[in-house]
Formats: structure tokens, sequence, C-alpha cells
């Protein structure tokens, strides 16, 4: 008989609302609340040893005590799988189901499976940690999904107890967590790659071995009109910084950014900046750092009027820009725009490598 | 991504990049053709004076960018050959 866990918050546990949010975590044994759903659709294959349920602001506010007593209580009912939520868009909830899970498939070696409606915060954390041996299921948005949600939990959790091979997400129906697995097939890359490429010449649908991130829309800014009499200020990923770069960035994975100041320059001499970027080849930027900060093009066009005087930004701003994880490059974006709003610069000039 | 952020402030944004069409898939809105990675803004093979003149040229083509107004994302070429 498999034997399973399944973690709920108090409300699915049966004890209350919001009113309850605040409970620590606690055990009961067998199945309480929605767990015994679960049972119910597991059959006689598996059985619930035990239910272990906490507040939705307990989990969130007491983390450091929250998890070591899941571990504990998971550690000593030793079950082949844990099951928690569904917790469909309920994002205190979502939270913590993905966050034990982690916990436990990392401390105590043992597959989770959770689920949840894909907006659900919780599924940003389950795709950060990437962890291999949790699922997170789609569901609906509310408890209308139960039925289903309760029925896939049940099936896929059956399979990880029985040690079964788990195909990838497309296949499974599992939110993907961006694991490449190694794969054995009888013809090689360049063979595939080239009946995609000729697929994809004749329009015909055809899958990548290697999907791209989706990535949201954010709406354009309005236009900048009359841009001369506008306040500008460079950023750039290229990495250029003041000679022996001072403020030690990485070539890669860096966590902060800095701004350097250009007010009294009107170029950027070669020799007193260098590029630190460990994602192209930096010598050109070396030799000429206007490749990554154009300076010496901005201030010609002031000097004309194109850039009204006194309207570049006295210093840029730099992050070498390569590997980042794209949750710290989110927020170093929004700290850039903010220290930027803060000296009202009205428009950017952004330059890539 | 980062420009991203600063879009999402409100901050209209002119991305400088050789990756054009990686540009257009991250979905950054103003996109002005730069050279190549290693030197978005220039071209090291050109002579000193050419090399700022194209530089100038790339920076007129972002701040004509800035002041166009667009629904998604937008390629904005410089009005010259590039190499490289």
């Amino acid at each position: 008989m498999i034997k399973i866990v399944h973690i709920v918050n108090q409300f699915f546990a049966g004890l209350g609302g919001e009113e309850k949010a605040g409970l620590p975590v606690s055990v009961i044994d067998g199945s309480a609340g929605a767990a015994r759903a679960l049972e119910m659709k597991l059959g006689d294959k598996a059985k619930i040893v035990c239910t272990i349920y906490v507040g939705d602001n307990y989990f969130n506010e007491h983390k450091g005590e929250a998890i070591p007593a899941v571990l504990n209580a998971v550690r000593a009912a030793e079950p082949q799988v844990l099951v928690a939520g569904p917790a469909f868009n309920s994002g205190r909830y979502g939270m913590t189901c993905v966050e034990v899970c982690n916990a436990v498939a990392n401390e105590l070696a043992i597959p989770c499976v959770t689920a949840m409606h894909e907006e659900n915060p919780g599924v940003d954390a389950y795709r950060e940690f990437s962890n291999a041996r949790l699922y997170c299921l789609p569901t609906a948005e509310t408890t209308a999904g139960m039925t289903d949600a309760i029925t896939r939990l049940a099936n896929l959790a059956i399979r990880l107890a029985q040690g079964e091979e788990i195909g990838a997400a497309t296949q499974e129906g599992y939110i993907g967590r961006g694991i490449r697995r190694i794969e054995k097939t009888a013809r090689h890359g360049a063979a595939r790659a080239i009946e995609m490429l000729l697929k994809k010449i004749k329009d015909e649908p055809f899958a990548s071995e290697l999907p791209m991130e989706v990535w949201d829309d954010a709406a354009p800014a309005p236009a900048l009109k009359h841009v001369k009499d506008r306040n500008i200020a460079v950023v750039t990923t290229s990495g250029v910084v003041p000679y022996g770069n001072p403020d030690k960035f990485k070539t890669y994975r860096n966590t902060y950014w800095r701004k350097y100041n250009i007010a009294e320059l009107k170029e950027l001499e070669p020799g007193k900046w260098e590029a630190v970027h460990g994602g192209y080849n930096v010598a050109y930027m070396n030799q000429n750092p206007h490749y990554g900060v154009p300076l010496d093009a901005l201030r010609s066009l002031e000097a004309e009027g194109a850039i009204g005087a006194g309207k570049l930004y006295p210093a840029y701003y730099v992050i070498p820009g390569n590997q980042g994880s794209p949750t710290v490059m989110r927020r170093m974006g929004q700290e850039i725009a903010a220290d930027l709003k803060k000296d009202n610069v009205e428009g950017v000039l952004f330059v890539a490598t | 991504m980062i420009s991203k952020e600063l879009e999402k402030a409100g901050l209209p944004v002119a991305l400088i990049s050789a990756m054009f069409p990686v540009a257009q898939q991250v979905r950054a809105n103003r996109i002005v053709k730069g050279v190549s990675i290693p030197h978005p803004c220039g071209d090291p093979n050109l002579s000193k004076e050419l090399d700022a003149r194209l530089r100038r040229e790339i920076i007129q083509t972002a701040l004509r960018a800035l002041e166009s107004e667009v629904t998604g994302p937008t390629v904005f070429s410089p009005p010259v050959a590039m190499g490289g």
C-alpha cells in the first residue's frame, strides 16, 4: 500500500477561513477535509497516512518555524509521495504548497505534487525552484475545478510513488519547469535541425527542442514629443565601467547596477574604461568604449541642439547583462526606473550587447 | 528585461541592439538596429571619422524612435549601410 501525506491550509482542512489563517502547523492522523476527497480518488492503491495543515498567514509569516515543522511531520510519516493543495488561485496557499514541496523534495528526497491555477504566484516560485522532484498541475481558478484537480493529483501521486518515469510537461500536462533532460534519439541534432528549418521555410508546424521563454507585453510608453527638450539618460548592459572595475562587477550573473558620472566628460577615453562582460568579445569595447556608451555622438548632437543643453543625464547606468536571472533583472530594472524617475528623466537610450 | 521594467514605469526606451530579432521576441517596443553584438554603436572596421558618423546616425535614429508613437515591437533602422 502506497503511503501519502497530504498538506492543506486551514480552510481545506475544514477548520475555518480567514479568522483561522494564523493556525500553526498541525498533523491529523489519516485524512481530513480535502484529503478525504483525495483518498476516495486514490482507491485501494494508496492511503493517506496523515493530513498536515497550516494557516495561510502563519506559514507565510513564520516560514522559519513552519518548514521544519512540516519536514518533521513528513519525516515521521515516511510517505512515498507528498501531495499539497490544490490551491486554485489562492496566492498565500499556492506559495505554501510550492515552498513546502520544494523543502520536502530537497531535504527528504520525496517526490511532491501540487496543483494550482497558472496565475497563482506560487507558479512563479515553482518555476524558479525548477525542482526535478516537484510537479505542479494546472487547475481552474476556483474550487469549481476541485474534482478534476483531485483526480489528476491522485493519478500523478500514484505514478510518482510507484517510481514511474514521468515524461515532458507538454505530454504529461503538468506546468513546465524549464528542466531539459537528455533523451536518446535515432537521428542526430544537425539532421533534426535541418528538418525543422525546412518545415519552417514551408510554413509547416514544427516543435522546437528548445522552447523560448514567453514574454509578457509591456505596453509601449507614450512617445516623447520634442525630444530635444527632454531629459535623456543612457542605460547599458555592455558592462562598460571605469578602468579597474571599482565596483567589482562579475562577468556574469550580476545582482546590482551602478551609475558612473559623465557630467564633465566630452568623450570616453580608451584606456580609462573597460568592459566587464562574459558574454561577448570585449576587445572592441575596450578599444572604444563609445560602442557601449556613445558619449561622443551624444555630445556632438548636444552641441547642435538635437539634445537640449543639460538634458543628457550626468551619469550612465550599467549592468554587465550576462546570464542574469529574470527575477534579479526585473528587480534591477525597477530600481533603475525608480532612480531615473526621481531625477525626472523622461526617455532612455538603452545600449544592449 | 530591464528595458521592459523601464517601459512599465512609463519611460520610453530606445533599445539599441544588434540582436534585434531577440529584442522583438522579448517584445521590446522601440528597437534600433545596432551594428554587431560586441560593438552595437559603431563599426571598428570603418575609419575613425566614419565610425563616429555612424554612431551619430544610430543615436539620431534612437532619438527619432523615442519621438515615435508605436503600438508594439517596431524596428528602426539607421539610414546607413552597415557591415559587420
